[in-house]
């Protein structure tokens, strides 16, 4: 057996499918966030039961990928039963998108989530109603607070459903869904999407096309709004045969303050301050304690071993990257996670997007782009990997760029690290300026140079509510799980080579190569070239590689404020690390990553040139 | 009133509007439709409270959305049936315009159209239903107008102004905005608007936050 939740996004599904089986997946609040299909197995009656989580959607006739995901789940029948998840809150919308399922045939239960809000609005549900008007059982059912999830299974395997009626739409396409039939012997839904330009069919696709022309003419109107506009009549027909308003408790309406240029933007900025703030003073905090407990319990031990010296390298090398992972892994990236996770379930992310547009406008992004970019403070890997809820290449081939120069937090221990404690507070944020421009500026020139279609936002704004500390934390750490899955091969293979490297006595080789650069061009000491290559790796390596060949962790004695200054403004925009490479390639293929790192690498070595020659 | 005579003062009033470029005052109705002032007056009352027209300060005629459309619809009739009357049935054109004056109050839209399609086949030149090719959708009132009613979008509108669709341009965007309900007929609010940049936009009982060059595509006229 194989059941498959499928609902509108923010409906709740991620949520009752976590409930469904106990499997760990991410609850997200901004739309369009889970792509790929999540299956856990549940033992039900001694019977294995598959449930699938599809992705969040508005409607099955689109082009985005999860429409087409969701499209072809239900065109092969993927699942034995849908189980639709309805939002109670948000009944006559839901509906919009059930009656579409429907007309897939298959069988199908209704579960109308969130009805602990539905009841706080006020809003009188008469399920009897509903259940006869759709044809189906409804279930009533309130995720977060667990209600009633567990009547969920029995009811999906007992009696679930086809649904019998049909959306009666307009007189003209029902005729020409009938002379399709008969011409074409397709079945009523394939040709409802091929009026809509949507199949595969040439053959059908040419005759329905013929016909939506001749319909388009005479409604003046396309068939896509057509075809909206009567499932949305009917959707309301059916929602008021069943919701009743009644008593509504008077609320306060927060949106009065945060969606307002004042006093929402004020506290927007405040909000990503402190976030920011508390990422860096806990992660500061924490990554000494563990880097420190690493080195005397594991590194130390390791090294008194004495094994022959080139299996010490490696092993050290190995353990080096180990200690990286978890250094920043854990104080920074968790910590910001967290407070993410925390302001996301809150639903605020939606409004952050909205006061955002205006200024995402000039550079050539929209709204929705404020979440990568917010991300991207954490750190570039996931910053990059939320790229997918932007809609067109164009976005997302502008955004990644920007992600990449925004200072993530392994790059705020660096300009911590080197210019706050040895050149000054000041100057560490005039670093933070300069990156700052240089966003706006590549975003400026990118929106006029890269190719494409400009899209606006449309998102809906999700509901504000308290977020559950359970909730957060199990997001944080899926997310966490998620870096590292991605990140730890990649440092442990990438600290062997350099380890090797160092081995085989290249370093001072490498470090004569690219000497005309490190010495001439920057005006750095000749060793700071090896750990710029370590900064690839990850960051801040580059400061404490920058420590070990100086000799000294007092880097104010060996290197003028000058050369600091310029070291941390090249480590900063010199090349995004090799995880953001690697998941830059994987979401926008190998020619954006080439680019972006050779971007980064002209951009981190034109700013340090200049910086040195104002500075001399 | 008779729903003819209604149809003829609308037709008669956009007709005066889109020739001369003002809109009348009773006086010119007068002339234009041969009746007395006087009955003129008291039928202009009737018009006013049905909702089709406004007037204002020195008794200028406006017609309001409904009424803009009603107007242009019957004139498209009336133009299209003198034209099938008098080019293709070989009537002179006088008798064909009084003609399609009696024939545009009860024909139905969708003869019209097939007319229009016709007229368009046989004249490809035809200059009538050529300007108005590019017909914009207001489905909700059953009448059909283009893009020369210089629809309102959303962003012509204020914080707390309460709209109704008339109909979405453009192609691209449409579609999310269809399925979230924004679809012609639908009644939504405005619940933040900051100038000209993005606005929340209350639909269904949800809230969407549009990008500006997205709500200037949402057509919309304010709710009655």
């Amino acid at each position: 057996m194989k059941i498959a939740l499928l609902g509108n996004p923010g409906a709740g599904k991620s949520l009752i499918f976590n409930q469904l089986t106990g499997l760990g997946i991410e609850v997200n609040r901004y739309p369009g966030s889970s792509v790929c299909l999540e299956c856990g197995n549940v033992c039900y009656k001694k019977e294995k039961i598959e449930i699938v989580d599809l992705p969040g959607i508005y409607s099955l006739d689109g082009s985005s990928d999860e429409e087409i995901l969701v499209r072809k789940f239900l065109e092969q029948a993927g699942a034995d039963v849908i189980v639709a998840i309805l939002d109670a809150t948000k009944l006559e919308r839901s509906l919009y998108l059930f009656l579409q399922v429907a007309e897939f045939s298959p069988r199908i239960i209704a579960v109308l989530n969130m009805i602990d809000e539905a009841e706080k609005q006020g809003l009188i549900i008469d399920v009897d109603t509903l259940s006869a008007r759709l044809g189906v059982p409804v279930l009533l059912t309130a995720a977060s607070e667990g209600r009633d999830i567990d009547r969920i299974l029995p009811l999906a395997l007992g009696s679930s459903r086809v649904v019998s009626f049909e959306v009666p739409y307009d007189h003209h396409i029902e005729a020409a869904l009938k002379s399709l039939e008969k011409t074409m012997g397709t079945p009523r839904y394939k040709n409802l999407l091929a009026l809509q330009g949507t199949g595969e069919d040439p053959m059908l696709l040419d005759s329905a096309g013929a016909v939506a022309h001749e319909i388009e003419l005479r409604h003046r109107m396309s068939v896509r709004q057509i075809i909206a506009t009567n499932r949305h009549n009917l959707s309301r027909k059916i929602a008021a045969s069943a919701v009743r308003q009644g008593d509504r408790k008077k609320t306060y309406d927060l949106d009065s303050l945060l969606t307002r240029v004042f006093p929402g933007v004020p506290i927007l900025c405040t909000i990503l301050f402190f976030l920011l703030l508390t990422v860096f003073v806990i992660g500061s905090w924490m990554q000494e304690i563990i880097v420190q407990t690493f080195t005397t319990y594991i590194i130390v031990p390791f090294v008194a071993l004495e094994l022959p010296p080139l299996l010490e390298r490696i092993g050290f090398s190995v353990l080096v990257a180990l200690e990286a992972g978890l250094g920043i892994a854990f104080p920074f990236i968790f910590t910001f996670y967290v407070g993410l996770s925390l302001i996301e379930d809150t639903g605020y992310m939606t409004r952050a997007a909205f006061l955002a547009d205006r200024a995402m406008h000039r550079i050539g992004l929209h709204g929705e782009a404020i979440i990568p970019m917010v991300i991207g403070f954490g750190c570039t890997v996931p910053a990059v990997m939320s790229l997918r809820i932007l809609k067109t290449r164009r976005e997302k081939t502008i955004a990644a760029f920007l992600i990449t120069l925004v200072p993530c937090s392994a790059r705020t221990v660096v300009i911590a690290g080197i210019v706050a404690a040895f050149v000054g507070i000041a100057w560490a944020f005039s670093i933070y300026l300069i990156v700052f421009v240089l966003i706006i500026i590549t975003a400026v020139l990118l929106s006029h140079i890269t190719p494409g279609e400009q899209f606006g936002m449309i998102v809906e704004m999700s509901v504000l509510r308290r977020p559950q500390a359970r909730l957060v934390l199990a997001k944080s750490w899926l997310r966490i799980k998620e870096f590292l899955f991605i990140a730890m091969p990649l440092l442990i293979i990438t600290s062997i080579a350099l380890g090797l490297f160092q081995y085989f006595g290249l370093t001072d080789a490498f470090e004569q190569l690219v000497a005309p650069i490190t010495v001439t061009l920057l005006g750095l000491p000749e060793y700071a070239a090896t750990a710029l290559l370590f900064g690839i790796f990850r960051k801040e390596l580059a400061f404490e590689t920058l420590a070990v060949l100086a000799g000294t962790a007092d880097l104010g004695s060996v290197m003028t404020a000058a050369q600091l200054y310029t070291f941390a403004i090249v480590t900063v925009l010199f090349i995004p690390c090799i995880s953001t490479i690697a998941v830059l390639y994987r979401q926008l293929g190998a020619r954006i990553a080439i680019l972006v790192s050779i971007y980064s690498v002209f951009l981190g070595l034109f700013i340090g040139a200049i910086i040195n020659m104002l500075i001399k | 009133m008779q729903p003819s005579l209604r149809e003829d003062y609308l037709e008669a009033i956009q007709h005066f509007a889109m020739t001369t470029g003002h809109s009348p005052v009773p006086h010119d109705l007068a002339a234009v439709l041969g009746k007395p002032e006087q009955e003129i007056r008291s039928d202009l009352e009737d018009l006013k409270e049905s909702g089709d027209i406004t007037i204002t300060g020195e008794k200028t005629i406006n017609l309001t959305m409904t009424g803009k459309s009603v107007g242009e619809c019957v004139i498209k009739k009336h133009e299209t049936l003198q034209l099938f009357l008098s080019e293709i049935l070989g009537m002179d054109s006088t008798t064909a315009s009084s003609e399609a004056c009696t024939l545009e109050h009860s024909v139905s839209d969708e003869t019209v159209d097939r007319l229009g399609n016709y007229l368009k086949k046989t004249r490809p030149s035809g200059n009538i239903i050529a300007d108005r090719q590019k017909p914009v959708v207001c489905g909700f009132t059953g009448t059909t107008c283009d893009e020369s009613c210089t629809p309102l979008s959303l962003l012509d509108f204020n914080e707390g102004d309460e709209l109704v669709v008339r109909c979405i341009l453009g192609q691209s965007c449409a579609k999310r905005l269809l399925d979230l309900g924004v679809v012609p007929g639908e009644k939504v609010k405005i619940r933040r608007k900051h100038g000209k940049d993005a606005l929340v936009l209350q639909v269904k009982g949800c809230d969407v936050a549009l990008s500006p060059e997205i709500a200037a595509a949402v057509s919309v006229e304010r709710y009655p």
